[in-house]
């Protein structure tokens, strides 16, 4: 891939931030930041990352990187950022080393004596600014991690980092308003839909889906004792009206019972984007209500973060072992169509269609197989990108930044850009992307790159393959 | 200077070899205590020890990985890191050295076959460090200590063959083999220091990660007592706008380690001190 020109350069990092703010806040970010407390913005830093390594793991991954940590910059052919800009500030070891610096000179023996010797200032509001940039730059997809030879992880060092300066202030506006309506708002998801409104909205789907198929697919609304919560990204219950409709109709097609609960139905956790703090909170409300309803399994809908939150943090923060089993909704109409319990018209799709993996999903290896095969069964001309699977290329739009809309140059300019490369060699018609956040990427991305090709969710093209008895 | 080159060979050989071994058994012991405890501290205590397991022998024996990114570097890498493992431990002369010094030796390798390596290994730390150099992805992360090490891991190679081939006089024969010890010597004592401990750690590389992703519960709320505020960050912008974070109220105190927590809270908490806790 070849860098963007000097004139898309520019274009993709012109922010829409006025000077003034940049100048208020200290910060040159393109993101919007809440104004914070700015006195001594270093040395409560160190406080935060202090703080953060008494209480967390992170101490003992820092403590290995710095000692392992060869710089054989093997990362900068994985990372599709530094693929578009061709910036040595964009390599994934190069951001990794602003926190690692920052760790070895202020967090071990050696470096503090070294910094004392050599009268070396420490860590500078420069610093922090620098990071705070870099930090959002990233997509934290974890690509880079499977290229390097030592093991290190430059996306947990990304998460540390926006955690670390989330405790000082320093978090993307759209963000954290996000989650503070989830947490403390009145209506307790990220979107702010209130409970007539999901209603409403869901008793439409109801009509329209009776409309459509001549049956009634009903949407359960707190029904105690259901096996299955069922927790989308909650923008779906407004914006992938047809990826609900494929969900509900799933179950419909399994009798399996199901339910949605009106006291918390936000899959979404932007914790993982920028705080631990966050995170568990947020985790919290789905034990919360998946105790209410007496349920036995959480399944959350096509959102990528939003699975691997509730997969890998949900027993870290609700009862290890104990804790509830969580499943993704692919997983779900995967085993079902297994087990013999669905029945999808062979021919049903005849257009091109293509995959395209999340990461939080697909790095791991936990969900890869599943959805190729669901579409196989019912797309005559399905088609691969290169690469794919557990090698995907991130949207570009991955841990958080597709909701900072003031960013969306950046975004489709250069973390998208090869992503849209690939999309475009595959010449697909529909592009399968079975997340809230990889489809709002994938869909601005389309449109700013003048692609043709719609994105669409799994479950929405399920639906039109779907038979029921 | 016979004697020194014997000083080097015997009692100060001897120093860096113990140096190394207890820097390298400091750090591996000080990691899997690190890993213990991280594990422990976690309620979330699913591994997938499956893909560690995989993740880990296939990077100790990359071969089927070298071609994904930057393909001759890797190459390179590999071939140089083989001679850097084999040609110390079983050269002829080195394995003779053992025998005598601490009565016992292995199998050495033929003369021939350490040769092909040396070169091998020369050949290959050169291109490393064109590599490096020629890259400007390689060159923006790479310190001082990457070039430095790299040619130093050198000496004790160009110094040895040429000790062992060159029809050379008794006076630069010496000189160059009091190199090669000396700087054997400063690189084994220098391996737990530096960035050579990953001939040791990297096996852990793959668990330490796995256990860092597993979060300990509370501590969230935990980090924000210690740094005197009661709640998320940023949910109440403006009282930490106008107030200093040790101004805002902590949280009332239930457990002994909750009225730590408070005390630390209340005061000025400095890095340092919190690290020492």
């Amino acid at each position: 891939m070849q860098p963007i020109s000097a004139e898309q350069r520019e274009k993709a990092f012109a922010g829409s931030k006025k000077a003034e703010i940049v100048e208020r806040q200290r910060l040159p970010v393109r993101y919007h930041v809440e104004d914070f407390y700015l006195e001594d913005r270093p040395r409560r830093f160190l406080q935060a990352f202090a703080a953060i390594l008494k209480h967390t793991n992170y101490r003992v991954a820092l403590d290995h990187y710095i000692r392992i940590s060869a710089k054989c910059a093997r990362c900068s052919v994985a990372c599709q950022v530094y693929g578009a800009t061709g910036d040595a500030r964009d390599v994934p070891c190069y951001r990794s080393e602003l926190l690692l610096s920052v760790y070895r000179r202020h967090f071990t023996v050696s470096g503090v004596l070294r910094g004392r010797l050599l009268g070396d200032p420490g860590l500078t509001d420069e610093k922090v600014q620098e990071m705070a940039a870099s930090f959002y730059d990233c997509t934290a997809c974890r690509r880079c991690h499977f290229e390097c030879p030592l093991g290190v992880d430059h996306a947990l060092i990304t998460h540390l980092g926006r955690y670390i300066l989330s405790e000082i202030g320093i978090a993307p506006r759209a963000l954290v308003v996000s989650t503070r309506e989830q947490l403390i708002g009145k209506s307790g998801n990220t979107s702010g839909i209130p409970v007539p409104a999901l209603l409403d909205s869901l008793e439409f789907l109801s009509e329209s889906m009776k409309e459509e198929r001549g049956i009634d697919i009903l949407f359960p609304i707190d029904q105690e004792g259901a096996e299955y919560l069922f927790l989308p990204a909650v923008s779906d219950f407004m914006m992938e009206a047809d990826t609900l409709m494929g969900n509900a109709a799933v179950f419909r097609a399994t009798g399996d019972t199901w339910t949605i609960g009106t006291g918390y139905y936000d899959g979404i956790n932007y914790g993982l984007f920028y705080s631990d703090h966050v995170l568990e909170r947020v985790l919290q409300k789905v034990r919360a209500e998946a105790g209410r309803l007496k349920i036995r399994k959480i399944v959350i809908g096509e959102c990528g973060h939003a699975s691997r939150v509730a997969k890998y943090f949900y027993p870290a923060f609700c009862g290890g072992r104990s804790a509830l089993p969580v499943m993704n909704i692919m997983e779900y109409t995967h085993q079902a169509w297994k087990e013999g319990r669905l029945k999808l018209k062979p021919d049903a799709i005849t257009e091109t269609v293509t995959y395209h993996d999340p990461c939080n999903i697909a790095r791991p290896g936990w969900i890869v197989q599943q959805p190729r095969e669901l579409l196989k069964a019912f797309c005559t001309n399905f088609v691969e990108m290169t690469p794919n699977g557990r090698n995907n290329i991130c949207c570009g739009g991955g841990s958080g930044t597709v909701s900072i809309d003031e960013i969306r140059p950046y975004r489709t300019a250069v973390g998208g850009r090869a992503k849209a490369e690939q999309i475009l060699a595959t010449g697909a018609k529909y592009c399968v992307a079975p997340c809230a956040n990889c489809k709002k990427q994938l869909r601005e991305l389309m449109e700013d790159n003048h692609i043709d090709c719609q994105i669409v969710g799994l479950h929405d093209l399920l639906y039109k393959a779907l038979i029921f008895d | 200077m016979e004697s020194w080159i014997q000083f080097g060979r015997g009692p100060l050989f001897a120093v860096a070899f113990s140096l190394m071994l207890l820097g390298v058994a400091r750090i591996l012991v000080l990691t899997m205590v690190g890993v213990i405890e991280a594990y422990g501290r976690s309620w979330d205590r699913i591994v997938n020890w499956k893909e560690v397991r995989r993740q880990t022998v296939r990077w100790l024996v990359p071969v089927g990985r070298l071609w994904r990114s930057r393909p001759v570097y890797s190459t390179l890498s590999l071939l140089f890191h083989v001679g850097l493992l084999l040609v110390p431990l079983f050269a002829a002369a080195h394995v003779l050295l053992w025998r005598r010094s601490v009565g016992f030796g292995w199998k050495a390798m033929p003369q021939s076959s350490a040769d092909v390596l040396t070169i091998i290994t020369l050949v290959a730390g050169a291109g490393l460090l064109l590599g490096r150099a020629a890259s400007a992805a390689a060159r923006s992360i790479s310190r001082p200590q990457e070039y430095f090490w790299l040619l130093l891991l050198l000496v004790p190679f160009a110094t040895g063959f040429a000790c062992s081939h060159a029809a050379l006089s008794p006076k630069s024969y010496q000189r160059l083999m009091l190199l090669h010890v000396y700087a054997a010597d400063l690189i084994l004592a220098l391996i737990p220091f530096t960035k050579i401990a990953h001939c040791v750690l990297t096996p852990l590389s793959q668990i330490v990660t796995a256990v860092a992703w597993k979060f300990p519960p509370g501590a969230g709320d935990q980090i924000a007592a210690t740094l005197g505020y009661a709640d998320c960050p940023g949910w109440v912008p403006k009282a930490r706008l106008t107030k200093a974070a040790h101004a805002v109220a902590p949280p009332v105190a239930k457990t002994a380690t909750d009225r730590l927590e408070v005390k630390l809270a209340k005061q000025e908490v400095t890095a340092q001190e919190v690290t020492a806790q």
